[in-house]
């Protein structure tokens, strides 16, 4: 579908008159209302809690606390595990409850649950719930964490070491840096920033006693997934949970996983024998979603005489939390490494991650989960490269590109790309940015008193893999409709649009009369969730076999109908014909003349099926920032973006997803930073009112373009584009806005590039220190 | 303390008894049941609860329901035509693809309304900065910012409902 065709997506019309369901706009008769408890430090024994105030305020039906969750058999939320080396260590997993029990590990960990008539009362009742600490010395900083010493968070994970995780040949790296010409070092920190969903973190539980069956009302990324997980917290079949929903606030990997309030309200309808709803608001989304970055980072480059890059070796310490997200082992470090050395010919490499245990909240995949965090070390690091060796930075890039007679091109690591032009890419964006007239613009800044600085990046990254088959259903109604029934949920990609563009395309049928169905109660449909921006690769090519399937099967209905051999029917925009002939029918009225026994599913009913591989979307981005020295204020003035996400199936929502990447990305370099106070443990950023989240105003003049190298890895050709735009945006930005600084004698800045600290490096500068707002440096390890 | 409010919302009077410190968007949310206008925040910072009153848009987290005593509602609910016939904000929002998970849609377009109400032919730099203070995450505002430029040239934009 071409840009100019676009008039609105199928789910638009509900949304923009506020028919649209989220999750709080479900109403149940006889809803009880839950509000939580939550710890007020952020580390400390629980020496007791007292609920009787609370109990005896009117209005109050229950107090629920962790010794009822343990009563009723509540195991630990989970985390996603990987394969691992029988040689690896393998990763620390401490208990994680959904009510803290014993001991609290972060601010805001929640303690009880008051369960009231109303909403009001119980936010009243809670404040008489009087909890009794024993207070301990928090830790919040991840290199602090790892000292000798340092304030331990959980008995079962010594040294507040979750996991030493490896990947590469370190053996075969030093080997070649022992014979570098040059070697370029680099360190920076990727700051902590809050994944902020529109939609708060919110739920119904209702639990009907006469199936003996968990129903969750609540954002999701995926009801099955969801489901699952929070079967194993209760310790029931996961066919025992269904997750319900209809339209998803936002998402972005955060709302991939149940949150403890979840469980905890499924547990208070069982005992209560009514809907228990939580209206969670944006200052616990602050405290307690899952977080995300927090990365320090340090890269070596070895390279030869001539420039070119011969090995990389990294050592990054994460963050993750007080406790482990789901998604907090897989994000932090196999998403981390899967592209680790980007785009560029590098025979080997090797890294190596700390994930480590501190009083903060947990932290999980969000836009991009893990491969920003290397396309920002990596990107970073060739610049200096091209500084430090006073090499053109589109010339040291484009001597190391992985050639297009390259692939399938591998990885030490494993990965394989099996597709690409990067050189073509890289040229579209230099042209696109008139690279060359930039001389001129920077002079043009300068009369106006501003320092312009520009940076390229060419970053890759790799979408989720299916880890197990993704199922799409085609089911012919009895209404004249197509149900699309997956287990994928959109959270803002606006799969009900581009789903039903796939089915339509094939069948030859209007796009409104396919409808697509994702988290109704009792559906059982195999397949992952929405994330890692899978799921056009991985439920759009599944839709795309089934409904070559439907075709198949109506080909002996036609034959049938037609009265002609099956190989004489031909199928073209929804119609059956015999060959050379005028004789034709529409799959459609097929499809209601042939229906089946009443009481059987439809005969053209279908499902696709496929556990689609790894894809490698990429792309070349370039940015040029304005800097005001004399307040620190920088302005976004361009951003080029040329990306190669493979086939485009629906060009409007593919811009949309590059656009809103992009602005991510640029939120958290020029302001978002989730900041704890290194004495309390207290999130400092704690409303919208200190965390600058971006605004309308923040990135104008964005041009997103295409450079598709369809993939033969999926039958679609897509290679994904959910979060690319956020992959590229964090080191574009920020080598830019170094750039631009340089000139006045910073040499190395972290970010955010808020106006406060962009106007102290430059004060720092002048006073002979370069590097004033750099946070760390670790040597390799 | 329970308080009697009336007012009229979307054209209709309405009257209810409620605690006194029972926000609009409560009141607009739970019990009228118009579940469009939305809650994002806790800080009047987001702008999902934005609805107009008195023909201006303001956020409904940030005024108690009695302070809207007599006033003039209008919720996201009201903006289309009785015959379902989108207004021109939303028509636009839809056709620039201005929306992606939909929840900080309705209070945009409350406020993009007003917005061409103040500057009948705005400047994208105008709407970028009148747009303050509305949050969205999901689309980077790009195309909400088209959108709004698009309706700002239809005649009937600053009508709503009818």
């Amino acid at each position: 579908m071409s840009h100019d065709a676009f008039h609105g997506r199928l789910e638009d019309d509900r949304m923009v008159t506020g028919s649209g369901t989220y999750t709080l706009d479900w109403d149940f008769p006889d809803t009880a209302h839950a509000w939580f408890v939550r710890a007020d430090r952020a580390h400390a024994e629980i020496v007791s809690i007292d609920a009787s105030a609370a109990l005896a305020h009117p209005g109050v039906i229950a107090v629920l606390t962790g010794a009822d969750l343990e009563a009723a058999g509540f195991k630990s939320l989970p985390v996603i595990t990987m394969p691992l080396k029988p040689d690896a260590m393998k990763p620390l997993m401490p208990f994680r409850p959904c009510l803290a029990t014993g001991k609290v590990r972060l601010a805001g960990e929640a303690v009880a649950c008051v369960i009231a008539e109303t909403q009001r009362i119980a936010m009243d009742a809670s404040e008489l719930v009087v909890v009794e600490y024993n207070e301990l010395q928090p830790v919040v900083d991840s290199l602090d964490a790892l000292k000798p010493g340092a304030p331990q968070l959980h008995d079962d994970v010594p040294g507040n070491l979750y996991w030493d995780y490896e990947d590469g040949d370190r053996a075969g790296t030093d080997a070649l840096f022992a014979r570098a010409a040059k070697i370029v070092k680099h360190d920076l920190y990727n700051h902590r920033v809050v994944g902020h969903p529109m939609e708060p973190r919110c739920c119904t539980g209702v639990y009907d006693a006469a199936k003996d069956q968990y129903f969750l009302y609540s954002p999701t990324q995926g009801p099955r997934m969801q489901a699952s997980m929070v079967a194993k917290v209760l310790d029931v079949p996961t066919d025992k949970v269904d997750v319900v929903a209809k339209d998803t606030g936002g998402g972005f990997g955060i709302r991939s996983a149940p949150y403890p309030e979840y469980c905890v309200t499924l547990l208070a309808s069982k005992k209560l024998g009514r809907p228990v709803r939580w209206n969670g608001t944006r200052s616990e989304v602050f405290l307690t979603d899952n977080q995300a970055r927090d990365f320090i980072c340090h890269g070596e480059l070895a390279l030869d005489d001539k420039g070119k890059f011969l090995a990389m070796r990294f050592f990054i310490v994460a963050n993750n939390g007080a406790y482990l997200a789901p998604t907090g082992l897989l994000a932090q470090t196999r998403s981390v490494t899967s592209c680790i050395t980007g785009v560029y010919d590098v025979p080997v490499s090797h890294a190596r991650i700390q994930l480590v245990a501190t009083n903060t909240a947990q932290v999980s995949a969000y836009r991009g989960a893990g491969r920003p965090i290397m396309s920002m070390l990596l990107e970073c690091l060739v610049e200096r490269a091209a500084i430090d060796l006073n090499m053109d930075v589109v010339e040291i890039r484009r001597k190391n590109l992985i050639r297009n007679d390259q692939y399938p091109y591998k990885l030490v690591n494993g990965t394989t790309y099996d597709c690409g032009d990067f050189e073509g890419v890289l040229d579209d964006a230099l042209k696109a940015a008139d690279w060359n007239g930039f001389d001129k613009r920077r002079a043009e800044s300068a009369r106006r008193g501003k320092l312009r600085g520009r940076a390229l990046s060419t970053y890759i990254e790799s979408t989720a893999a299916g880890g197990i088959p993704d199922d799409a259903q085609l089911l012919f109604e009895a209404d004249g409709t197509i149900s699309l029934k997956s287990s994928s949920h959109s959270h803002g990609q606006g799969h009900e649009t581009s789903f039903a563009q796939v089915v339509a395309g094939v069948l030859g049928v209007p796009m409104n009369i396919v409808k697509l169905r994702t988290g109704e109660a009792g559906m059982r449909v195999g397949g992952g969730g929405t994330g890692g921006s899978r799921s056009m690769v991985s439920f759009g090519s599944s839709y795309l076999l089934g409904a070559r399937e439907v075709v198949k099967k109506g080909r002996e209905f036609a034959a049938k109908e037609l009265e002609a051999s099956p190989d004489d029917i031909e199928f073209d925009h929804g119609e059956y014909s015999i060959k050379g002939t005028d004789r034709r029918i529409s799959l459609m009225d097929l499809a209601k003349k042939y229906k089946g026994s009443a009481g059987e599913p439809h005969p053209l009913n279908s499902v696709g099926s496929g556990k689609w591989g790894m894809t490698f979307p990429n792309g070349a981005h370039i940015a040029e920032v304005e800097i005001d020295a004399e307040t620190g204020v920088t302005e976004i003035v361009s951003y080029i973006a040329v990306d190669d996400i493979g086939n485009v199936i629906t060009h409007a929502l593919v811009e949309g997803q590059m656009q809103g990447g992009l602005t991510q990305g640029a939120g958290q370099i020029l302001g978002e930073h989730a900041i704890y106070d290194r004495d309390t443990g207290q999130l400092l950023t704690g409303s919208f009112m200190d965390y600058p989240m971006p605004r309308a105003g923040m990135v104008a003049g964005l041009e997103v373009l295409d450079h598709p190298v369809p993939t033969k890895l999926n039958p679609l050709g897509a290679k994904g584009v959910g979060e690319a735009g956020c992959t590229g945006a964090l080191p574009t930005l920020a080598n830019a806005i170094v750039d631009a600084l340089r000139p006045v004698g910073v040499t190395h800045f972290d970010m955010p590039a808020t106006p406060q600290r962009v106007w102290q490096a430059i004060q720092a500068a002048k006073a002979g220190n370069p590097r004033a707002l750099q946070t760390y440096t670790l040597e390799y390890a | 303390m329970a308080v009697k409010v009336s007012m009229t919302v979307n054209g209709k009077a309405v009257s209810h008894e409620v605690e006194e410190r029972t926000l609009l968007v409560n009141y607009i949310r739970e019990t009228l049941k118009l579940t469009g206008t939305h809650v994002g925040c806790d800080t009047a910072q987001c702008g999902a609860c934005t609805v107009h009153m008195n023909g201006k848009a303001i956020k409904s987290c940030n005024i108690v329901a009695m302070q809207a005593e007599g006033a003039n509602i209008t919720t996201i609910e009201g903006v289309a035509k009785a015959d379902g016939t989108l207004h021109p904000m939303q028509q636009a929002f839809k056709e620039h693809h201005g929306l992606q998970c939909g929840f900080c849609t309705p209070g945009m377009v409350m406020s993009a309304i007003d917005l061409v109400k103040n500057f009948p032919n705005p400047t994208e730099a105008q709407i970028r900065e009148q747009l303050e203070g509305n949050l969205c995450r999901c689309t980077g505002y790009h195309n909400i910012v088209k959108a709004i430029k698009a309706a700002s040239a239809d005649k009937n934009v600053t009508v709503v409902g009818g």
